[in-house]
Formats: C-alpha cells, sequence, structure tokens
C-alpha cells in the first residue's frame, strides 16, 4: 500500500531589528550571557512592555511579500506556560488577530503554500544542560520572531524543501532578517501524518518541534513518515503527540502527549495597546518592498535571456543579484556578465557568507566597463579574464591593468605575418598536429599569444595557424 | 450582622453554593497548570472556596447577552510604540543581584536539592 | 490651608528645618509603627539625606518643587532601586529591585522625603491588610479596628501622622476603602493617567496609582505631580490639566448621579450620613438626578474573574528562579518550581491564582473570562450614558465601615462584597474619590464615593473639595506634626 505525506509547517523567523521587541535593550547574537538584559526583558516585577514599531513593519512586510492579507486593527496576547526560559511565564504572542493572515508562497511547480498566518511574538532565553544541571542566559530572550503557519499543504519533503528556501529568501530580500540558520533565527515545527494514497480525510498527525536546519528537518521528516507508515501497515495507530528530532541518532521522540498538552489559557495582554495599521501605512510598505526573487528570476530568464540554472544560481543571494543587475546596465550580452560573475567572480567568494556578503571590493561599475569593452571587441576574453583577476586582487579599473595601445589589438596582416612565423619557427609542433596530437595545435597558438603579449584573438590566431597550414 | 451581608440577601440574584461544584481532578489539574501543589487536606475547602465563587460569577450571565462586544481598552489608545534605537543593557551584575548561586554569569537551577 | 501647603511654608520661612521635620515624623513612625503596623520598612537613613539636601537648597533660596521636602510613604509594591520591595510576600522578602518605578522617579526628582514603604495585602490582594505576612495594620483613628486595605499601611501612616501622605495603588477599592476606614481621602485617579511603570501587577486593566491623603487639596497637588504622560506605559496618557486650579471652581449648577443600587444593604448610619452629604450639595446648588444601575451586582463576579485572571498571568513569574522565595528541597525544575510558589505565597494569593487560572482554561474562558470582558464593555457604556446627564456620581466609598481586628471575615464572597460600590470605577477605568463624610454610632468614620467620567479627575476632586469646605470634615484644619492618637 502506498502512502501520501501531509505536512504543515510553523516556522519561528528572528528579525533583524536593532533591539528587542519590548524593551530597547540589542538583539545581538551572542554576547556574554546575561548582558542584553534589562528589567522589561527579565520580566522583573512591575515592569511593562512597549512594543518595538519595526517590528510591526518588518511582519507586514513579510505578509506582503507572502501574499498576505494585512488586519487594520490587531492586538498582542499572552500565552502562559511556565518555563524557566521564558522570565514572564508567558509568552507576548498574537492568538486570534494574528497582523497578517491568509497568504501563499508559490513553488516552481506552480503549487500554493497556503500561509494561515503570520503573527508577532517575542523568543524565549536559552537553557544550557549540564550534568542535569541548567543555566539560563536570558539574552535572547524577547527578540523579536514572527512566526509564519501554513495550511497542511505539503506532500513531499522536496515541497518542504523549497518552501523554506524560498521563504528564507523572501525574509532576506525585503530585509527582516539575516535567517542565519545556524544562529537559529529560522526554526521550524512541523505537523506531519501519512495517509493512504487517494484518501481524502487527513491522518493522525504528530508535531516535531524545534529544528534549525533544512537537512535535520528532512531527515526528521523522512523518519517520521516513515514511523506512521509503519504503524499503520501494522494496522496500529498514530497517537497525537508532540516529539522532538535527536540527530546524533536521527530518530524522533515523544516528548509529550496530547493529554499532557499545555492549556495556554491565551488573552489579550492588558499591558500593551491596540496596532493599528492604516491603509496608507500598509501602502507604503508595500512600496518600500525590493523586487522579490521571484520577479527578479522571471526577468533574468524571460528579459535577460539568461538560462534558468545560471539565474536561479544569481538570484540565491541578494547582494550578488543587485551586483549581476548593476554590472549588467546598458550591457546588452548579460550572460557575459553572469558568466563571468558566476566562474570568476564566484571562484573568489567560496563561502556562502561570502556570496550573502558579495566580499569582493570590486565594485559592479568596474565589471561592467570591463565587459563592455569586451562587448565592443577592444580587447579579448583572455585579455578580460587576466584584466578581471588583477582587477579583483586590487579593486581598482580596468585602465590600470590595459592601456589604449593595449585596446587597439593587432591588425590581420600583422597577426598573419606573426602566425606564419610560428608556423616556420615551430616545425616540431606543426609535424605532430598534423600527426594527429590536438594538444600541439595549443602550444602553437601559446607562442603566438606569447609574441602578442595576449593581445591576439586565440580564436582568429587559430583560423589563421589552420588556413596555414593546409595550405602547405 | 454586617450591612452588606444584608445586602447580600436582599440582591436580585441568589447564591447556592454548590451548584456548580468543581471536581477534585479539576482543581489539581489546575494547581498544576498553575505550577502550586495543592496537599489532600486543603483540597476539600479549596474546592468549596472556588465553587462558591464560580456560582457567584453566574450572576454575569444574567445580564449579559453572549452578542455584546467585547471590552478590549479602556481609553481606546492606539500604537504605543518603542523606537528601534538600542539603549544600554544593565550590568550583569545588576540582573544577578536578586539570586545567589549564579555561576559564569549564568542563572542556575541545580538538578535536585535534597534539605 | 493644606497639610502639603502648610508645611512648605513652615520650611519655606525657616520655621522648621526639613530634618527636624523629618526627625519628627521618625519620631512618631517610632512611637507608633509597633502597635500600628503601618510601616514595614523604614527608610531612616534615605529620608534624612534627602532632607539634608532640602534644607541645603532651602539656603540656597531656591523655589521648592510642589512636593519637595515633604516626608511620605510609598505601598510596598511601588518599586524602589535599592530598597526591599516585598509586596508584603514571603515570595519577595529580600527581593531589591534594580530599577525605580515612575511614580518614585517622579516623587524622588521632587526631592519627596520618603519615610518608608507600608504594609499592605499579599500582592495587594485583601481588603484589611490581614493577609500581609507582616500582619494586619490597626487604624490609628481607633486601634480596635483594621485600618482596611490594601493600602491600609498608607492610610495608617497618614492617619497616624507618620506621613504627610501615602502613595497606594487601588485594583478593586484598594484606596478609598481604607481611606473610607480612616476617615482619609483616598483617591484613584483615571486609568492611564498615573504610570503604572514599576509598581507590581495584580491586575494590569484595574490597577491604578493614587495618593491618600487628609486633605483634597493635598490629593490634587499630589495627582499633577503624578499624573504626566509615562513612556514606559504603553497605557500611560498623562493629563495635562492642572486640578489643583480646578478644584475651586465651586459646584452650582453640578449635576450629581445617585443610583439607589449603591445603597443596598447599607447601615443605616452610613444611609443617614449619606443623606446629610448629598443635601450639603443640594443645598450649595448642585442637582441630583437618579438612575438605574441594574448590571451593578454583575460588576463584582466581573471584576473578580477579570482580576484574577489577570493575577494568575502576573504572578507566573514568581518562580524563584531569577529572585524571590526559594525552597530548601526538590527533585526536579518542575517540583521546585510548584514548592517556591506553594511556599512563597500566602494562602489567598494561592486562591485567586487558581481561580484565575480556571477562569482562562480551556473549555471555560467563554463562560468566564469572556463574560466578563463583555460585561465590562457594557457597564463602560452604561456610563457613558450616566454621564451624559451627570458630572458625577455618589455613591457610598464602603458598604459598612472598618470592623474590629480579630473578626476576620472567612466566607470568600463576604469578604469580596465589600468591593461593591468601589469596583466600578476600576472596571470602567473612571476617577474616583472616597472623602470622609462622618462617623457611625461607634465614632467610626463614613466615606463617601465620588466618581467621575474618564479624564474628568478635576471635577470629582472639585465635588469632593467643595464637600470638605463646606463641611470641615477633613484635615482643613490642620495646624503642625505634632499630632497623637
Ligand atoms: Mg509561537
Ligand atoms: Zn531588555
Amino acid at each position: 500500500m502506498s502512502y501520501e505525506l501531509v505536512a504543515g509547517l510553523e516556522t519561528h523567523i528572528e528579525l533583524s531589528t536593532k533591539t528587542k521587541i519590548f524593551c530597547q535593550c540589542t538583539t545581538e547574537f551572542g554576547g556574554e550571557p546575561n548582558t542584553h538584559c534589562c528589567p522589561i526583558c527579565m520580566g522583573m516585577p512591575g515592569t511593562l512592555p512597549k512594543l518595538n514599531k519595526k517590528v510591526v513593519e518588518y511582519a507586514v512586510k513579510a505578509g506582503l511579500a507572502t501574499n498576505c492579507k494585512i488586519r487594520n486593527i490587531s492586538k498582542m496576547d499572552r500565552k502562559n506556560y511556565t518555563y524557566p526560559d521564558l522570565p514572564k511565564a508567558y509568552q507576548i504572542s498574537q492568538f486570534d488577530k494574528p497582523i497578517c493572515y491568509e497568504g501563499f508562497i508559490k513553488l516552481s511547480s506552480g503549487k500554493n503554500i497556503r500561509i494561515n498566518r503570520i503573527h508577532i511574538e517575542e523568543d524565549a532565553g536559552k537553557l544550557i544542560h549540564e550534568r542535569g544541571d541548567t543555566y539560563i542566559d536570558y539574552n535572547r530572550g524577547g527578540v523579536p520572531l514572527i512566526e509564519i503557519v501554513t495550511e497542511p499543504d505539503f506532500r513531499s519533503i522536496d515541497e518542504v524543501h523549497e518552501y523554506l528556501e524560498k521563504l528564507r529568501l523572501i525574509m532576506k530580500y525585503i530585509g527582516v532578517s539575516d535567517v542565519k540558520m545556524q544562529e537559529g533565527s529560522l526554526r521550524c515545527d512541523v505537523n506531519i501524518s501519512a495517509r493512504k494514497k487517494g484518501e481524502e480525510e487527513f491522518g493522525t498527525r504528530t508535531e516535531i518541534k524545534n529544528m534549525n536546519s533544512l537537512n535535520f528537518i528532512a531527515k526528521a521528516m523522512e523518519y517520521e513518515f516513515g514511523r506512521h507508515v509503519d504503524i499503520l501497515e501494522s494496522g496500529g495507530k498514530i497517537e497525537q503527540e508532540t516529539r522532538r528530532y535527536d540527530s546524533a541518532l536521527n530518530i524522533t521522540e515523544s516528548m509529550r502527549g496530547k493529554e499532557d498538552a499545555d492549556d495556554y489559557r491565551y488573552f489579550r495582554d492588558p499591558d500593551l495597546v491596540n496596532i493599528i495599521v492604516s491603509e496608507e501605512e500598509i501602502k507604503k510598505l508595500k512600496d518600500e518592498l525590493p523586487q522579490l526573487p521571484d520577479e527578479k528570476l522571471d526577468i533574468f530568464i524571460n528579459e535577460y535571456g539568461l538560462p534558468k540554472d545560471d539565474a536561479e544560481l544569481l538570484i540565491k543571494y541578494k547582494k550578488i543579484a543587485e551586483y549581476f543587475e548593476e554590472a549588467s546596465k546598458d550591457i546588452k550580452n548579460k550572460k557575459l556578465i553572469s558568466n563571468y560573475i558566476l566562474s570568476q567572480i564566484f571562484r573568489r567568494m567560496p563561502t556562502d557568507s561570502d556570496k550573502e556578503e558579495c566580499s569582493i571590493s570590486l565594485p559592479p561599475e568596474y565589471l561592467k566597463e570591463l565587459i563592455s569593452l569586451l562587448e565592443n571587441k577592444k580587447i579579448n576574453s583572455s585579455m578580460a579574464s587576466n584584466a578581471l583577476e588583477k582587477m579583483l586582487d586590487t579593486g581598482k579599473p580596468v585602465s590600470e591593468f590595459i592601456s589604449q595601445k593595449d585596446m587597439q589589438g593587432i591588425d590581420e596582416d600583422t597577426l598573419r605575418e606573426i602566425c606564419m612565423r610560428a608556423v616556420t619557427e615551430n616545425k616540431d609542433a606543426v609535424d605532430s598536429y598534423l600527426g594527429g596530437k590536438e594538444k600541439a595545435f595549443g602550444s602553437i597558438i601559446g607562442y603566438i599569444m606569447k609574441e602578442t603579449k595576449g593581445k591576439a584573438d586565440p580564436q582568429k590566431a587559430g583560423e589563421i595557424v589552420r588556413e596555414i597550414i593546409k595550405s602547405f | 450582622m454586617h450591612g452588606y451581608r444584608a445586602a447580600i440577601k436582599r440582591s436580585s440574584y441568589k447564591i447556592e453554593v454548590g451548584e456548580r461544584m468543581l471536581t477534585k481532578e479539576e482543581v489539581l489539574r489546575i494547581a498544576k497548570i498553575a505550577k502550586l501543589s495543592v496537599k489532600d487536606d486543603e483540597v476539600e475547602q479549596l474546592i468549596k472556596d472556588m465553587s462558591t465563587i464560580i456560582d457567584y460569577a453566574d450572576a454575569i450571565n444574567s445580564v449579559v447577552e453572549d452578542s455584546e462586544l467585547e471590552f478590549d481598552d479602556i481609553n481606546n489608545i492606539a500604537n504605543a510604540f518603542n523606537e528601534d534605537i538600542v539603549l544600554e543593557s544593565y550590568d550583569r551584575d545588576e540582573i544577578l543581584k536578586n539570586r545567589e548561586g549564579g555561576e559564569k554569569g549564568y542563572f542556575v537551577v541545580r538538578k535536585s536539592l535534597r534539605g | 490651608m493644606s497639610k502639603i501647603k502648610h508645611l512648605q511654608k513652615l520650611l519655606e520661612t525657616k520655621e522648621i528645618t526639613c530634618i527636624e521635620l523629618t526627625e519628627r515624623y521618625l519620631q512618631n513612625i517610632e512611637r507608633q509603627n509597633k502597635v500600628i503596623n503601618a510601616y514595614i520598612n523604614v527608610t531612616a537613613e534615605e529620608a534624612l539625606e534627602t532632607a539634608k539636601k532640602v534644607d541645603e537648597r532651602i539656603a540656597a533660596r531656591e523655589k521648592l518643587m510642589p512636593l519637595e521636602g515633604i516626608p511620605m510613604s510609598l505601598k510596598d509594591n511601588i518599586s524602589t532601586k535599592g530598597i526591599e520591595t516585598t509586596c508584603c510576600s514571603k515570595m519577595l522578602q529580600g527581593y531589591y529591585p534594580i530599577y525605580d518605578a515612575t511614580v518614585w522617579e517622579t516623587l524622588k526628582n521632587q526631592n519627596s522625603v520618603l519615610l518608608g514603604k507600608t504594609n499592605m495585602d499579599e500582592f495587594a490582594m485583601g481588603s484589611s491588610c490581614e493577609t500581609s505576612i507582616f500582619g494586619v495594620t490597626l487604624n490609628p483613628h481607633n486601634t480596635d479596628y483594621v485600618a482596611g486595605g490594601s493600602s491600609g499601611g498608607a492610610a495608617a501612616s497618614v492617619k497616624g501622622n507618620m506621613a504627610v501622605y501615602g502613595i497606594g495603588s487601588d485594583t478593586g477599592g484598594s484606596i478609598r476603602q481604607p481611606a473610607s476606614f480612616c476617615g482619609l481621602v483616598g483617591f484613584k485617579p483615571t486609568y492611564g493617567t498615573v504610570s503604572r511603570y514599576g509598581v507590581v501587577a495584580y491586575a494590569s486593566s484595574l490597577d491604578q496609582v493614587g495618593p491618600i491623603t487628609d486633605s483634597v487639596e493635598d490629593a490634587a497637588i499630589i495627582y499633577d505631580c503624578l499624573s504626566s504622560y509615562d513612556p514606559k506605559d504603553s497605557t500611560s496618557v498623562g493629563s495635562k490639566i492642572s486640578t489643583r486650579d480646578k478644584i475651586k471652581d465651586g459646584i452650582k449648577g453640578m449635576k450629581i448621579g445617585i443610583a439607589q443600587e449603591f445603597f443596598e444593604g447599607i447601615s443605616k448610619d452610613i444611609k443617614t450620613s449619606l443623606e446629610e452629604a448629598i443635601k450639603v450639595y443640594q443645598d450649595a446648588g448642585a442637582q441630583i438626578i437618579h438612575f438605574e444601575m441594574p448590571k451593578l451586582n454583575a460588576v463584582l463576579p466581573a471584576y473578580f474573574i477579570i482580576s484574577c485572571a489577570e493575577a494568575s498571568s502576573n504572578l507566573g513569574r514568581y518562580d524563584g528562579i531569577r529572585y524571590g522565595y526559594k525552597t530548601d528541597s526538590y527533585k526536579d525544575i518542575n517540583e521546585m518550581i510548584c514548592k517556591n510558589r506553594s511556599e512563597g505565597f500566602g494562602k489567598e494569593v494561592q486562591r485567586r491564582i487558581l481561580l484565575g487560572t480556571y477562569a482562562l482554561s480551556s473549555g471555560r474562558y467563554d463562560a468566564y473570562y469572556k463574560k466578563a470582558q463583555n460585561l465590562r464593555y457594557s457597564i463602560i457604556q452604561d456610563f457613558k450614558k450616566i454621564f451624559e446627564s451627570c458630572d458625577i456620581i455618589l455613591t457610598p466609598s464602603v458598604p459598612v465601615t472598618a470592623y474590629k481586628k480579630g473578626k476576620a471575615l472567612v466566607d470568600p464572597i463576604e469578604i469580596y462584597m465589600m468591593d461593591i460600590c468601589t469596583v466600578p470605577a476600576n472596571i470602567a477605568g473612571l476617577p474616583a474619590v472616597s472623602v470622609p463624610c462622618g462617623f457611625d454610632k461607634n465614632n467610626m468614620p463614613i466615606g463617601m464615593q465620588l466618581i467621575g467620567n474618564s479624564f474628568e479627575d478635576y471635577k470629582v476632586l472639585n465635588a469632593a473639595y467643595q464637600f470638605e469646605k463646606l463641611t470641615k470634615k477633613t484635615g482643613v484644619s490642620y495646624t503642625g506634626p505634632e499630632v497623637e492618637i
């Protein structure tokens, strides 16, 4: 019997505001324990929260970028539960009036993953367990989060993967989060169930809590789906429960059952007032949104004529995409720029974070200058590559490395003369070439390039050499 | 007799203790959520007190319609916001000041403690 | 002349130094507090230090700020940096706040002389200070009686002449009731006019800070100083009106509303006293308007549900991890938290937490919390309508006068019924004052409550001030600090 996976996601994303959600402590990651704290984020008796305006703006932007409706009047609620990492014994969150609702993210297949809601809430502190003792650091307590909740629309792990990549990219593009997974700024709870293919009704679901790596999410889902199928196959029943993923053992294990489920006793936080976002403000925030990755992809492929794979590589990093756009302005052959970026320039940024930051010192205008020389056949490609290496080393413009004179190139008569000389002075190479050794041809061209100090167009030179040899 | 006791008697609703008696299980479940441990000899009195008050709370039902609007904010104020500007956090010694037994700047909860 | 004005004049004319004044109050405390139990913590050193500063400013011919140099007390739920703030709970014994409540910051900036922290019911839950771990506060008017609560210590500090004024907090009547029991003026301002920042929360949507004084004018002076917008409190609105100037407007033409429901079941003495008060107003040209308040009986249970629900959440933070009471034996974190809370909180606090938890719990929310909020909404609408035709509403402050110590009430409903007159102002966020209007057959003070429309605190204080002037029943005849009980 074949089973189908059904999953929904709750994704927590840390917003990249400068200060915490209800006080003005820094949100900076790390720091000595309990040094980013004040009476408010410590929930000390008598303190009161005050909402960071940026959090609302960022949440609205996140909603707009994921096709959500924005609620003009929303409020903050208390989610009550006692745990040592939560200094007030309640998390300030949004319950029945989330600021954004009913959106979607389109996957490459054309399928929409529906977003039920996006709400604002605060993060908790961090617990470190050592030999059974618990060490508590409240630096992260009160860092703003948005929680993005989907409908149970996922039918495969690949869909989940693509959705998360897409979500991450969107949040980065609109600048509301750095989404650094290793710092836990994106965390996921997955609701998962299995049903027989073709069946309408959903199976009993389990929830896997708090995973912060795409890899772990995939593995955990794979394990959990398998577990469901095994149980169902053997005629068992799935227990509705909350589970955690143990990455070392690659298994999920039960945290608590349905009967132990928390009773959060949600109610409006009387310390906070209504949040009103007017249509004008929504429009203003909408206008501030940059071009989103999907729109860019469309333009790169359909207007600029880039291959899909190349376009995807470029948009994967917002700053790279922007670098490309800057460098290719007024350049007809956009692919030429793309090629240089994806090969020579990417080699200078080996890690993900290099690319994230677009960590090269070469301004895009300089690249554009270089490529327009190439496009106008003022220089040839080998000259361009050489110059680009030096430009990347120094961050200086092309004029530092290629003079006017160099750019004039070599007229055909001179080139023919040098080619003739190359053939006569490299008899051995010509012989081996004629004897079938393709490689020998390269050394002839190498000679020409050396003689012309790289100014010759190797392709053109090759044509001439072949002509000469043929005419013998 | 205090005057207000008479007031209770004369008031338009009546209190019938025990009408909506809570069960022991219910009280214990609530205590668990509230992180309070209720001793066995306290349960009975608690059930009585809580039941009394809950019965009493039913007086609300006699005057409020379900459809009526829910209260949200007394002064109808909205949008009280902080700007996203970092202020210096507190000195860690201050943050930890009211709890002895911290370690390396952390609050510590020992696994268990035998008294 | 009001006490504050009188004392400032003495200071400015150098008839007395601020240090001398402070010492006299400290002596009064020394002499009486053992019996009265108004203060649970006397801050003599800080007080004298501030007094010294004030004397220096007077010597330098600086103009005194409105509350400068005046010895006063703070309820122990108001956070004072470096000064223990316990809410009279075992839970917070030994807790030293690392920041100041905004009200205290404001008073401190005025060089107010803090004499100490006053007794209260544990976490403000009670009406007699009997739930305080420090024990009951007695009524300086007659020490056979209780001072009331929860701001009982604040009232007793003023009545016992151990402070010029006391700052208290009022969630369901905690300022007005002890003021009424002690024969003082107790004022709960409009919700949002005085900052709640740093006041240890009982029920956030109901809590409001205010003064207990022996004259209306003093209450107005203090209110004017405290009622400014506080950016730290999201619900803060502040007030720009100078109440102090407005209270002398007179009452001719003032429309005073009266609803029979507030008078149901009160004792004959209280009834007579209030009827006389109404006559005083009528004679002075006020117009009496009768209205009905059929929902009054449901306000109290709604108040109880809302306050307990909010309290259950507000008091969740006391887990003994970052501050507060810590048990000495447990087997895991969960048990530690449960023990810290069960051993650290008193019985009444635990009872209210349980009730609030129940009212919010799944399956109960709609029946209790939501219903209570519905009623709250509808009561607010009712008041709005009433204030279309009235300037203020006149009621008894409390259905009873102070009761004898040791006669503690056991039935929870009876205890809660005491708040029936005071609670509506909290539920609707309205300003309300209790002023003395007579004595019962045991010569215990009777209080009259005046409730006003939102942000019309000045109207309430005006009506109270005019009454005081017409009857001279409060401290207008005050002469000096050396009053004994
Ligand atoms: Mg959440
Ligand atoms: Zn903070």
